[in-house]
Order: C-alpha cells, then sequence, then structure tokens
C-alpha cells in the first residue's frame, strides 16, 4: 500500500473514531428512543469507499467497530457485536448498490444508513432472542432516511472537495 | 477484481454468523407436560434437542415423582403415610416410615429452629379448620373451635435415626414445604437427565433452568388482587420464584381476605402482606422462606432476605405498594 | 440527488409501512385458543371469529365456553364453587382457565415473548 493511501486511511480510521465517540457525547435523540445515532462514521466509511475501494472501507469499518468497541462499549459486548452487524451489512449493500445501481453518493448513503439500522437490530434479535426488539425496527428505519441524507450530502461536498484539494498539488 | 474476492467472502461471512445463530434457536424442540397433583396444576415445558422418546420418559419419570409425593404426603388421603402417621391411634410407640418421608419431615424439623418456630409443620389440625371454611366460601372458625385445634408442638414428633419416628398425636401439615421440595427433585431429574433448559410451575412455585434461547426466563409474578394482571417480572436462570399469599387459596368473608397460611403464634391466617415472592437457587428453600417471610411483617421480611445471600424477595404491601430487596435489580 | 435515490426512498417507506404493518397486527392479540380434557386437546377455537358458544365434556358434564372476538370464557359448568365461570373472560397469552372438578383447561395458544411463565 503507496503511503499517501496509508496515512490518508489512517487518518480517515480515527477520523471515524473520533465521529463516533462525539456522536455518543452529544444527545441528540437520546431522549427519543436510545440508541439512535446520526451515523456521522458513516461519511467516512462512504467517503472510503466512493474515493477508494470495498476493501479498503471494509478494513477501516470493521476496525472502527473494534476500535470503539476497545475504547467504549467493550470488546464482544453486546452493542459491539450489534454495531458489527450493522457495519458488516451496510458495507456490503452499499458496495452492492455502489455497482449495480444508477444511485447517487445520497442513495448509497441512505442504503448503508438502512441497512446499518437493519443489521442492528436483526442481530439484537438474534443475539437477545426476543421479537420485542421488531417493534422498534419501523421506527429505525424510518429514521435511516434522514440521517442517511444528512451523511450523503456531507459526503457528497467532502469528495468534491477533496479532488479540488487534491488536484491543487 | 480483488474487491470482487472480498465482497463475496463478507456475504459469506455473514451468512454464516446468521446461520449460526439461527441454529441454536431450530435445533432444540419444545415439549411440555401437564399434571395434576398435591392440589395444584402443574405444567413442565423443556427447550431440548432430544428425542421426543427420551423427554417423554423424563416426563413420566417426574410425573411419578409428584404422584408418590402427593400418596405420601396428602393428609386428606386415608391411603397416604402421612394420614397413618397422623391417626395411628397407638402413639408414643416407634414407627418405621418411608425415608422418602423422613427426609422431608427432617427437612421440616430443621428449618423450625431457622424460623423462629412460625415454620410449624404439625399444625395440621388448625390448618384442616381453616380449610374447611375456605372450601365453603364463607364465615371464620369460632374462638372455641380455635381453641380446641390449637395443639401444634413440634415436640410431639421426634426423629430418631434409621427413618424411625416417635409421635404423640401428630397434626402433620406438609403443604408448606412438600410442593417446593418436590419441585426441586424434578428439577434435578431433568438436570440430571441433561435437560438444561426447563420451567417448572407448580402454581406458586416456578422453578426455571438456563434459557437457550434467550438470557433468562422471563417469570411474571400475578397481581394478588387481579389475576389477568402481572404486577411485575423478574429475569432469572437456574432459580426457584416462589410466592405465598397471592392470588390462590384465599377467600373473602365480611370484607377481610383470609389466606391460607396460618400464623402459629394466632392461629389466624397471617394478614401482614398480600404476598411475597421469593427468588434463590433452591426450591425447597424458596417455598419454606415464602411462607416463613410472609408471617413476618414487612420491615423483619425485608431485613431478614438483605442479611442473606441468593435471596431476594418482592412483597406487594396491604396498601397495594411494591417492596423490593436490596440485591432484586439484577433480575430486572 | 437523482431520480433513482427517490425511488429508494419510496421503495424503503414502503418497507418500512409493511414491517409496521405486520407487527402492529400481530402484536399481542389472541388468535387461537385450545382446550383440554384431562391433558388431551379436545377443542382449538379460532378465537378471530365473532364470539360463538362451544360445548365439550367435561367431568362433571357438559361445559359451555363462550369464545371469540380475541378473548374466552367458561360460560356454564357443573362443580361446587363454580370457580371457573366465575373467572370471567381471560384474553392475555399468558392467562388460563383451569376448571378441576371438569378436568378442563383453557389455555391460548399465541405465545407471548416477553413473559416465560407467571407465579401465582
Amino acid at each position: 500500500m503507496e503511503t499517501k493511501k496509508f496515512t490518508r486511511l489512517s487518518l480517515l480510521l480515527a477520523l471515524s473514531v473520533v465521529l463516533n465517540l462525539i456522536e455518543v457525547i452529544i444527545p441528540i435523540f437520546n431522549g427519543v428512543i436510545p440508541g439512535l445515532k446520526l451515523g456521522l462514521a458513516n461519511i467516512v466509511i462512504l467517503f472510503v469507499l466512493m474515493t477508494y475501494s470495498f476493501k479498503d472501507a471494509l478494513y477501516v469499518s470493521i476496525l472502527r467497530v473494534f476500535l470503539v468497541g476497545i475504547l467504549r462499549t467493550g470488546l464482544f459486548s453486546m452493542p459491539f457485536l450489534f454495531s458489527l452487524g450493522g457495519a458488516i451489512l451496510s458495507i456490503i449493500m452499499m458496495s452492492i448498490s455502489k455497482k449495480i445501481t444508477k444511485l447517487s453518493v445520497v442513495g448509497i448513503s441512505i442504503v448503508g444508513s438502512f441497512f446499518h439500522s437493519l443489521g442492528q437490530i436483526l442481530v439484537a434479535c438474534l443475539i437477545i432472542g426476543t421479537k420485542a426488539m421488531m417493534y422498534y425496527l419501523p421506527l429505525f428505519l424510518l429514521f435511516s432516511i434522514p440521517t442517511g441524507i444528512i451523511t450523503g450530502l456531507i459526503t457528497k461536498e467532502l469528495i468534491k472537495n477533496l479532488k479540488t484539494i487534491d488536484s491543487n498539488y | 477484481m480483488k474487491d470482487k474476492k472480498y465482497l463475496v467472502g463478507s456475504i459469506l461471512l455473514v451468512i454464516i454468523l446468521v446461520v449460526t445463530l439461527l441454529s441454536r434457536y431450530y435445533t432444540s424442540t419444545t415439549y411440555t407436560k401437564n399434571m395434576y397433583y398435591m392440589d395444584t396444576y402443574i405444567t413442565i415445558k423443556v427447550s431440548t434437542n432430544k428425542s421426543k422418546d427420551k423427554v417423554d420418559k423424563v416426563f413420566d419419570k417426574i410425573d411419578n415423582l409428584y404422584k408418590d409425593y402427593h400418596n405420601l404426603t396428602n393428609p386428606y388421603d386415608e391411603n397416604s403415610t402421612l394420614y397413618y402417621i397422623n391417626h395411628n391411634t397407638s402413639n408414643e410407640e416407634e414407627l418405621t416410615i418411608d425415608s422418602r418421608l423422613y427426609d422431608l419431615l427432617k427437612l421440616g424439623m430443621d428449618y423450625y429452629k431457622e424460623t423462629n418456630g412460625l415454620l410449624n409443620i404439625n399444625m395440621g389440625n388448625i390448618i384442616s379448620l381453616w380449610k374447611s371454611y375456605r372450601d365453603k366460601g364463607e364465615g371464620i372458625p369460632s374462638k372455641e373451635e380455635i381453641e380446641s385445634n390449637k395443639e401444634h408442638n413440634i415436640e410431639d414428633i421426634v426423629l430418631l435415626d434409621n427413618n424411625k419416628i416417635k409421635k404423640t398425636h401428630p397434626h402433620i401439615d406438609l403443604g408448606a414445604i412438600a410442593k417446593g421440595y418436590v419441585t426441586e427433585l424434578a428439577s434435578k431429574t431433568l438436570k440430571e437427565e441433561g435437560i438444561t433448559s426447563f420451567i417448572i410451575n407448580a402454581g406458586g412455585n416456578v422453578v426455571v433452568g438456563k434459557n437457550n434461547k434467550k438470557k433468562a426466563y422471563t417469570v411474571g409474578i400475578q397481581s394478588p388482587i387481579k389475576p389477568s394482571d402481572i404486577y411485575t417480572k423478574v429475569n432469572v436462570n437456574n432459580k426457584a420464584v416462589v410466592t405465598s399469599g397471592g392470588y390462590e387459596r384465599f377467600y373473602e368473608y365480611e370484607g377481610v381476605k383470609y389466606h391460607h397460611i396460618i400464623d402459629p403464634s394466632t392461629l389466624y391466617p397471617a394478614s401482614n402482606m398480600q404476598s411475597i415472592t421469593v427468588i434463590t437457587s433452591s426450591s425447597s428453600l424458596a417455598d419454606i422462606m415464602s411462607t416463613y417471610l410472609f408471617l413476618l411483617d414487612t420491615d423483619k421480611a425485608l431485613e431478614y432476605v438483605n442479611n442473606h445471600d441468593d435471596l431476594e424477595c418482592i412483597i406487594y404491601t396491604n396498601d397495594g405498594k411494591t417492596l423490593k430487596s436490596k440485591g432484586i435489580d439484577k433480575y430486572e | 440527488m437523482n431520480k433513482n435515490d427517490f425511488i429508494l426512498i419510496g421503495v424503503i417507506l414502503l418497507i418500512i409501512g409493511g414491517i409496521f404493518f405486520i407487527t402492529t397486527r400481530s402484536n399481542k392479540k389472541v388468535n387461537t385458543a385450545s382446550v383440554y380434557y384431562d391433558n388431551n386437546l379436545v377443542l382449538k377455537i379460532d378465537l378471530t371469529l365473532d364470539e360463538k358458544e362451544y360445548i365439550v365434556d367435561g367431568y362433571n358434564g357438559p361445559v359451555t365456553i363462550k369464545a371469540g372476538n380475541g378473548k374466552i370464557k367458561v360460560e356454564d359448568e357443573d362443580s361446587p364453587l363454580h370457580l371457573c365461570s366465575k373467572q370471567g373472560y381471560i384474553d392475555k397469552s399468558y392467562e388460563s382457565i383451569i376448571c378441576l372438578p371438569n378436568k378442563i383447561v383453557i389455555t391460548f395458544d399465541d405465545i407471548d415473548n416477553s413473559i416465560d411463565t407467571v407465579v401465582k
């Protein structure tokens, strides 16, 4: 891996972890439904997927889950497993939709956000073994649309601006 | 191209993950068995990967277990061993009795001291007096009736070695301990046969194993006021949950509720609380403790529970409040 | 955002609507009840229908059950205390009617995932 790419991916990984930690500190939705988040880290993952490759995005995504696990939730704890399920499903579906559909960055972001929620809840249902979580599912999925649009728009701007910066060097 | 390999790889990973998680659910089957012994409807539900034949055999074993103890301990059945002990006129004589009944009597005698005489297995006369009124559903015994049935001296029963018992005018009633004791034996039988995920529900006595589908078994606790309501619930594995008081076995007469648990010091049904639910590892201890604590006032009951390890309780007070012991949060 | 994105949002909303419909419909309502005599299943009742009367044989003679619209009760039976006909309607999945003198037990088949068993 060339040094420039390696450095940039490392920085992006660090950024995604920090975004996740910030998100927890600022409780935007905490009063409404516990566990509901904007998914700012998805900006980074989506950016890597769009500008590098699926492989790189997968690496960053899984490493992010592990780092957040070490720093905050605890490795192999329940939230860690939820997060891992959501992250892997999300990156697979984003990659597939990037390849086979004509969705824009925002559209792919919505797909990612949607499957991130779905993956988390499915893993939660399987581990806890109760269908009670299913009642939250529609609400979680509904929220994934606006959060997907927001993170998608940010990613779009990010890609555009970084291209300009890169081309200036 | 390389990307594709990774994509396929991670999809496979997810599929494997899902399949292994799902397989935990579909390899085990649920079997149910209903029985009626000891004045109680007993339901056993197990979740296991053992064959139906095997499970049926275990169910038969447990059915026999309850049947045997039912026949041993039923004080109202003329053919029961206990009836024989209670009504055999040749007092002062040594009797050799079934070792299973002997062990059960010993358990009751052992806890007489621990409970300061509140758990008394020799008060069958006063219990059956109140039972006769409860079965009618009205009236209460007169002072004279209570006076003539008040004998409950535990020293009338002496347990000797080698399953021998010496007795004078006993009125043994094992209602407070037998059901919990047998349910404990039933849960041990299941575990010995390799069935670890189970629920045994014998009315007020519930024992659960280790849930193999969820984190724990959720046991709802019925409101003593309204039977269709569950006023609280606990999440437990490998525990016994036993309620005393509660909605079953009481009657109301002239606006007063009379439970089936008689306080040996007053000879009247206890009325310190509506119900108490006890959670501990042993079903026989849970049964004994729930009866004992039901006879204490709420403060003393909570104090006792808080001073003992592996013992928690939830009390439904007379004024409809819910009191919980300190360590109960680990089951919530 | 292009046209495809809006189609995607539409599809997702439809999926959410579908899930919402399924989860709220299956939520809690009891749908079938089983009637046992002496531990043997003698009758299954569809509770989604309008209320009807069913008669099964109990130990002391016929037991009349009234069931439908998501609830069930024992209307009439022959027993000393008539406890189960006094119990009235039951409609929650963890409830049951047990008529010991008649050896009749009525339970719901619907499994409530939130409660495994009830201590009385």
